[in-house]
């Protein structure tokens, strides 16, 4: 049984499809260690060599790892739930009422979705808390600390455009409240500090601009799915792309 | 593993097999769930089995009535009705009946049928389907089940690919009314 294992899993390892994706042995040296981040595009992204000291979790709470991957959950159930939803203000509730009723796993894919949301936003806060109290922003980090303040407000607006999506009362009225505080935008918002001196209207300000007009209706449906499911997620992308580079350039914090 | 022959799991094996196991049932009920979720269970397309009137209705030879609504004609020949589906049975477009040429003529690739749905020329592989058809017992009318089709095997003659006639008038795909 064990020699069948190795003999099926050493034809693998040593076929041309194989050696062409991994490039490098696996004999256990600090040279193959450190080829394996080298040769690997998302490993690269991570630091080489990370001190023992600086990922015991009662240091990390390991928050970022966990809202990198309550982010993999949300982008997979969400695709899924894009196979379902159309973001049509005659059938979105309908839609939505059918994931929960009668698609197979609806409920399961709508809920893991939600509940990864809620997740999120708590371990991006958990996560940055702890940057905090262990000063991990202070240079040379603060370049860092400055992008994830960026992936802290990308998370917020992806929870608060998803909200909009179920197309209920509760999305309905969240919506019309917090745009409503962007009419307060000062000179750019109707209702904000020399927004009305410079010429700004219920239908030129920057409310009209993120609503796609004066009410909460059907273009403002549809801006927020795109802004949901396609720009939000892409800066997201971006933006941890860079975060992690930044921390194999900067090194981890934490005691030596 | 000891050597004197009562196998033994170790510590080491049993949490092997446990978190190989956890993952792999983890990864197994996944894809069966992706898996159950790509199959609807409520379509909102047109319904495959309906009515369309009674046989009175349908004169000697082709009624091009349903065919955009329901993608069907309606023939009467000597012998009774039958519905034919107006899907080419090359790549799927919608022939045109030329009444002139007594012929369909598909639009795409230029297959060409006779009014029984025989292939006369073109890349068509295999011959028109017909759908089943039954009288409602309660209002007389003709219940068409769409996705229910007699698909016969052609011969191929020097007049393209045909099949007797008799062979295709059987039930349920033909009412001798």
């Amino acid at each position: 049984m064990s020699n069948l294992w190795k003999k099926i899993s050493d034809g693998f390892t040593s076929s041309p499809v194989y050696k062409a994706i991994f490039r490098h042995g696996y004999d256990d040296t600090p040279r193959t260690r450190a080829l394996t981040t080298f040769s690997n595009v998302l490993y690269h992204l991570h630091p080489v060599k990370t001190r023992r000291e600086s990922i015991k979790i009662r240091y990390t709470w390991c928050m970022g790892g966990t809202s990198l991957l309550l982010f993999a959950i949300l982008t997979v159930t969400g695709v899924l739930l894009m196979f379902y939803y159309v973001p049509d203000a005659r059938r979105a509730y309908n839609d939505i009422k059918d994931i929960m009723t009668v698609v197979s796993f609806g409920p399961t894919f709508r809920n893991v979705h939600r509940l990864a949301a809620h997740g999120m936003v708590f371990t991006v806060w958990v996560h940055m808390t702890r940057v905090f109290l262990t000063g991990a922003y202070k240079p040379p980090r603060e370049f860092n600390w400055i992008v994830g303040v960026l992936l802290l407000a990308l998370t917020l607006l992806l929870s608060w455009t998803g909200y909009l999506l179920p197309w209920d009362q509760l999305a309905l009225w969240a919506i019309t409240v917090g745009t409503k505080m962007a009419a307060a935008t000062p000179l750019f918002g109707v209702e904000g500090p020399f927004g009305a001196q410079l010429g700004m209207r219920p239908d030129n300000d920057v409310k009209f601009m993120l609503l796609g007009g004066t009410e909460v209706g059907q273009n403002a449906l549809l801006r927020f799915y795109v802004l949901h499911c396609v720009v939000l997620p892409l800066l997201v992308v971006v933006f941890l792309a860079v975060h992690f580079w930044r921390v194999r350039k900067d090194g981890f914090s934490g005691p030596l | 593993m000891n050597n004197n022959g009562d196998e033994q799991i170790t510590r080491r094996d049993f949490f092997s097999i446990v978190g190989w196991g956890g993952m792999a049932a983890t990864l197994g009920g996944s894809a069966f769930s992706f898996y159950k979720f790509y199959f609807p269970n409520v379509l909102y397309e047109s319904q495959k089995v309906f009515k369309i009137g009674k046989p009175s209705d349908y004169p000697m030879g082709l009624s091009e009535k349903w065919k955009k609504e329901r993608q069907i004609w309606v023939v009467r020949n000597e012998g009774g009705l039958y519905a034919m589906i107006s899907i080419c049975r090359h790549l799927g477009c919608t022939p045109n009946w030329f009444d002139d040429k007594k012929k369909f003529l598909c639009p795409c690739h230029g297959s060409i049928y006779d009014i029984a749905g025989n292939v006369l020329g073109g890349p068509a592989p295999k011959l028109l389907w017909r759908a089943a058809i039954k009288i409602d017992p309660v209002d007389g009318q003709i219940i068409v089940d769409f996705n229910h089709r007699q698909d016969p095997d052609p011969i191929s003659t020097e007049n393209g690919l045909m099949v007797e006639e008799a062979s295709r008038e059987v039930e349920p795909f033909f009412l001798k009314v």
